[in-house]
């Protein structure tokens, strides 16, 4: 595993055009891959993410992103200027996800987790062995986790 | 040339609906740095011909080249559709269509962009910027896609 990656370490992200920036620090030391329904629309394919501390997530000019409410729980941010989706946040604070693709080297986060893999239709794939979850498998331990 | 039926389509949250027509069922992967930044993951996308938009209104257009532009629905960040500013050729989000069937995954540009923490477990073509640039570039003289 990478041994550089750790929980705590403050990352940056931006956007294409780079007029959405922000900062937070990574809850997990690993990428996780999401394939809903919603995650796929937004992104056009899967949304390949990193866990961040909630409170930790800092934007740099709010007035740069676009805020969409996706469900009764979570929003998600975006850049007005170019349409990169950029995180994903509970309303209620208990978790957030930034773009794994919006930090400069994303190589050097190891793919641990694909979930909603329920909703993933059947044409693609990703290679290699990790922890693969449905929908309710992943809700179910996201709830425990936050106990 | 078109080898499949007009498709509809839609961002996220609805506000911006199109209808295209596939020029084959191939799903290309684009794993270069602006479109990863772009998708949040990879653009998932087919050719398609006569893409048409309900409601421009809700379109954001960014040009993120000297002749390419990306649209993306302002309301919810979809990103939706990558296309020559000349009009010549159009990719749509794969999962943006009300109806996937047929669609695989048959090729994979920009390989030598793909960061290693992830890869396909299809089998696909897959060629590099410079070999795509060079096929896109021969296809300009009238042949190909
Ligand atoms: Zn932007
Ligand atoms: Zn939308």
């Amino acid at each position: 595993m990478s041994a550089d990656v750790a929980a705590g370490e403050r990352i940056e992200g931006r956007c294409l055009c780079g007029a959405a920036r922000f900062s937070a620090e990574l809850h997990d030391a690993f990428m996780s891959a999401c394939h809903c329904t919603m995650c796929r629309r937004w992104t056009s394919g899967m949304f390949m993410s990193l866990a961040v501390k909630p409170e930790s997530l800092k934007l740099e000019d709010e007035s740069t992103f676009g805020m969409f409410a996706s469900s009764a729980e979570a929003e998600r941010g975006f850049c007005k200027t170019c349409g990169s989706p950029l995180f994903w946040r509970a309303l209620d604070g208990s978790s957030a996800d930034v773009s794994a693709q919006a930090i400069d080297d994303p190589s050097r986060f190891p793919f641990e987790l694909e979930i909603y893999m329920d909703e993933k239709p059947a044409n693609y794939g990703f290679a290699g062995q990790r922890r693969r979850l449905t929908g309710a498998e992943w809700r179910a331990a996201k709830e425990a986790a936050n106990g | 040339m078109a080898e499949a039926a007009p498709r509809t389509g839609r961002c996220l949250c609805g506000a911006l609906r199109f209808s295209a027509t596939p020029t084959s069922l191939d799903v290309d992967v684009c794993h270069c740095g602006m479109c990863r930044r772009w998708t949040g993951g990879a653009f998932m996308a087919a050719a398609c011909e006569a893409v048409a938009i309900e409601n421009e209104a809700a379109a954001g257009v960014y040009r993120s080249s000297d002749y390419g532009e990306r649209v993306f629905c302002k309301r919810c960040g979809s990103s939706l559709i990558w296309r020559m500013q000349d009009g010549s050729s159009a990719h749509v989000s794969v999962s943006a269509l009300d109806d996937l069937s047929g669609f695989a995954l048959a090729q994979e540009i920009f390989i030598d962009e793909k960061p290693a923490f992830y890869d396909f477990a299809n089998e696909t073509r897959k060629l590099t910027g410079a070999d795509f640039v060079a096929m896109f570039a021969s296809a300009e003289d009238g042949s190909g896609q």
